[in-house]
């Protein structure tokens, strides 16, 4: 046991303390990190104050109030609230993180809707002659910007076509208008005017048809409802994250802790054989014990990566109030999984590594361990659009693949019964029992084997008769 | 002689550390180790000769239950399996290795801590014996940062580390310069006369001559030979002399009418003249002085390589005598050391 223990430590060491390890591990969750915690403090400050002019060239005389309408600060801020209150009623509840709720300040509430939206433009309409020179009235947009005319710059000059709100004689089609900005513009700015210019022109447009702009906009519009889902256990609001992207994630979290550390297993059985350390170590330990530290140490490899992966999921989670959405006994289930997965994977990489001579060799024997770990990428979304179909049900009972497909279907809004899980923990046992008893036979004969690289037939033979 | 001849000697009253009995082993259709019996002392120094392919390695294996046999007995250190004596047993294999990336303290701690070496002096230890050999600089190198003379120098105080009671070397000066096998060789002898069993395979006599007691030859995965170095030349005298004449131009074929001396052969720039039965070595060197003076007259000895050949060609022409003599001769060239 102790001696099991030291290769294991070894192992681990040898793996977890390489630069290869911590800048490959580490630096995908410090991306992600960063992307979840620094960047959106990054963009808390938000772009720059956009103040300045717009200057219109309006032939028609019936666009420019109705822009001038729209640009109003107010009239913005109003339109972006309602667009964050959109934003918010489209996420699940544990993800809204403002709204005037219970124990959530007004103060918080506006912090959170300048963040996420941005300050409010200041835009002053400029209205210009209507025969006005367009290549004089775009100059201004050219010119170097000032601190002395800070906020009383040309950003924008708007120029109507003359048939943009009534048609020209003998045309079906309406004019439009012409838009000239600044450079490095805020370019939500520019979706503010056109969408300011699209209001102003079908606006005039119903005037003089005389239709009623607002009775038209009531008429055409339809508010978009949320399902509810009715399960035995009540009814709830339809939640896509929690159907899709929770099981998927668990999964993905476990599938890459499995692969990570069977891949380390397989790449330093190959590196002790072919570096002709593993008989100074068989003098000193015997096989089982060496194959068991090393599953052992890798084991812990994988339970750190699982960690790692897992800890920033939780902090993400946390940071966004929303720690309530996972089950704890979820991450339990992710322990047991991924422990039956990696024994059942990593026996068999370890049995694969000792019969090989090099990385290259090992590339054909792995391919039954390949096609098990394709298997949930491949069948992911059907078993979360239905995690209780037979298919599903029988999937859960294969040994290695079971982990995966119970991992996706017991994050699922509808987890399979306690008794599929128990079972599916059972055949999984089973299965890593079975693999380890295959890499046993084969650790022993292949460890000492050099020379041509055996086939999967000649493992199976190994392991009948080893 | 044939195997069946061969009868080993048991000079060592005390209990052996290695008692092999029936010992076979085969891969495929190829007979690795057939029927080998073997006992080695405790505190004796054996060496396992024969050329390469012989099977001495996996004799060693299976000593070490590395390789588990076919058919047969064994018993070392007192018990039926050397997985349970591990720890008293240090091993250097043939085909040994490092871990590359490890420091070379750190290696040699992890492999006596394996061999359930917990002496807290145990980094103390590890500095003595890399100073010992001259590698007090490199403790904290990598191994993949070592010559490869030194690499092996590491190798083998990896299996002298925790002080074994057996100790196994296969092979132990293959790819040694001079200087380092005769390093190697009087490590060997230290840790033999500390108290430790030690046995030794290699493919060059003249290495078993330097170090051993006692030697155990393999020929085709049988045992030919199980003897004293001391007997095995008694048993082997070729009773000759070697003689070259002051004078080269001097007619040597009047020495064959000596009393005493029944043959003359040429043997290269040397005469070999063979003694009759009964022959007094030192009258017939007397006699042969008289008649012309020697630049060089001594008794033949017989070496191991020639021990080995004349027992395994017995009943084989000249070119396989050539061809194994040329197998059990070292590539790289051996110290001429006589050892007393």
């Amino acid at each position: 046991m102790k001696k099991m223990l030291l290769i294991a430590k070894r192992e681990f060491l040898a793996t977890a303390g390489t630069r290869a390890f911590i800048i490959g591990t580490l630096a995908t969750p410090v991306m992600m990190g960063v992307l979840i915690f620094v960047m959106p403090r990054m963009l808390q400050k938000g772009p720059p104050k956009v103040e300045g002019q717009v200057a219109m060239i309006d032939p028609t005389g019936q666009v420019t109030s109705g822009l001038q309408a729209y640009l109003r600060p107010e009239e913005i801020a109003k339109r972006r609230q309602g667009d964050f209150r959109k934003m918010q009623e489209a996420m699940p509840p544990a993800l809204r993180t403002t709204g005037g709720g219970a124990g959530v300040p007004q103060a918080a509430v506006d912090q959170a809707f300048r963040t996420a939206l941005g300050e409010v433009p200041r835009l002053q309409i400029v209205s210009l002659d209507p025969g006005a020179d367009v290549e004089a009235a775009k100059r201004p947009l050219a010119a170097v910007p000032s601190k002395d005319l800070a906020g009383t710059e040309r950003l924008v000059l708007v120029v109507v076509h003359p048939d943009a709100v009534v048609r020209a004689a003998g045309k079906d089609q309406f004019g439009s208008y012409d838009l000239f900005v600044r450079g490095k513009l805020d370019d939500r700015v520019v979706t503010e005017i056109n969408d300011g210019m699209h209001d102003a022109v079908v606006g005039a447009r119903m005037r003089l048809s005389g239709l009623d702009p607002k009775q038209i906009d009531a008429i055409t519009q339809v508010e978009r409802v949320k399902s509810r889902t009715v399960t035995a256990s009540g009814e709830n609001d339809t939640n896509r994250f929690m159907n899709q992207i929770m099981p998927f994630a668990l999964m993905a979290l476990l599938l890459t802790s499995v692969l990570m550390s069977g891949s380390y297993l397989l790449t330093t059985m190959v590196e002790e054989k072919s570096n002709r350390v593993v008989e100074v170590l068989l003098s000193a330990v015997s096989p089982m014990e060496l194959m068991a530290g090393k599953i052992l140490g890798q084991l812990v490899v994988g339970l750190l990566v699982l960690a790692l992966y897992l800890g920033l999921g939780l902090m993400a989670l946390i940071s966004f109030a929303s720690l309530g959405m996972l089950d704890p006994l979820l991450i339990v289930y992710l322990l047991v999984f991924f422990l039956l997965a990696y024994v059942s994977v990593g026996a068999f990489m370890a049995a694969i590594g000792s019969a090989v001579n090099e990385m290259r060799e090992a590339q054909g024997l792995m391919m039954p361990v390949m096609i098990v770990l394709m298997v949930p990428w491949l069948m992911w979304m059907p078993i979360s659009r239905d995690p209780n179909s037979l298919f599903a049900i029988v999937l859960s009972f294969v040994p290695a693949l079971g982990s995966f497909v119970m991992m996706l279907r017991l994050a699922s809004p509808t987890p399979p019964a306690l008794w599929q899980t128990l079972l599916a923990v059972v055949v999984g046992a089973g299965g890593a029992y079975a693999s380890m008893w295959f890499a046993a036979k084969v650790f022993r004969i292949g460890l000492l084997m050099y020379g041509k690289p055996p086939s999967f037939a000649t493992l199976v033979r190994w392991a009948r008769t080893g | 002689m044939s195997p069946a001849d061969v009868v080993p000697s048991s000079p060592h009253p005390v209990t052996p550390a290695i008692a092999l009995r029936g010992l076979t082993k085969t891969f495929g259709e190829t007979v690795a180790v057939r029927d080998l019996d073997l006992t080695v002392p405790t505190g004796a120094l054996y060496g396992v000769i024969g050329p390469n392919g012989a099977g001495k390695t996996t004799a060693i294996r299976m000593m070490l239950s590395i390789l588990m046999p076919d058919r047969g007995t064994l018993n070392v250190l007192g018990r039926a399996s050397a997985l349970e004596a591990k720890d008293r047993i240090g091993y250097l294999p043939e085909e040994r290795g490092l871990y590359k990336k490890m420091r070379v303290g750190a290696f040699l701690t992890y492999m006596a801590q394996l061999k359930g070496d917990d002496d807290p002096d145990l980094p103390r230890r590890v500095r003595q014996w890399l100073e010992r050999v001259g590698l007090a600089e490199v403790e904290r190198k990598r191994c993949e940062e070592l010559s490869k003379g030194m690499q092996q120098k590491v190798q083998f105080l990896a299996a002298v580390i925790h002080r074994p009671d057996l100790l196994v070397l296969d092979e132990p000066f293959s790819g040694l310069d001079p200087v380092n096998q005769r390093l190697i060789r009087e490590l060997v002898r230290d840790e033999h006369r500390r108290g430790a069993t030690v046995l030794f395979s290699t493919h060059v006599m003249v290495h078993a001559e330097q170090l051993c007691d006692h030697v155990v030859m393999i020929h085709r995965g049988a045992k030919v030979l199980d003897d004293e170095i001391a007997n095995i030349r008694a048993r082997f005298d070729p009773r000759s002399l070697l003689f070259e004449p002051f004078n080269p131009g001097a007619d040597v074929q009047v020495l064959a009418a000596l009393p005493g001396v029944s043959r003359l052969n040429r043997d290269g720039g040397s005469w070999e003249l063979m003694l009759s039965p009964g022959a007094d070595p030192a009258a017939v060197i007397g006699a042969v002085a008289a008649r012309l003076t020697p630049a060089r007259i001594e008794v033949r000895r017989p070496t191991l390589e020639d021990v080995f050949v004349n027992i395994v060609t017995a009943d084989a022409g000249d070119s396989e005598a050539a061809a194994l003599r040329a197998a059990v001769r070292d590539p790289a060239g051996v110290e001429s050391e006589v050892r007393s």
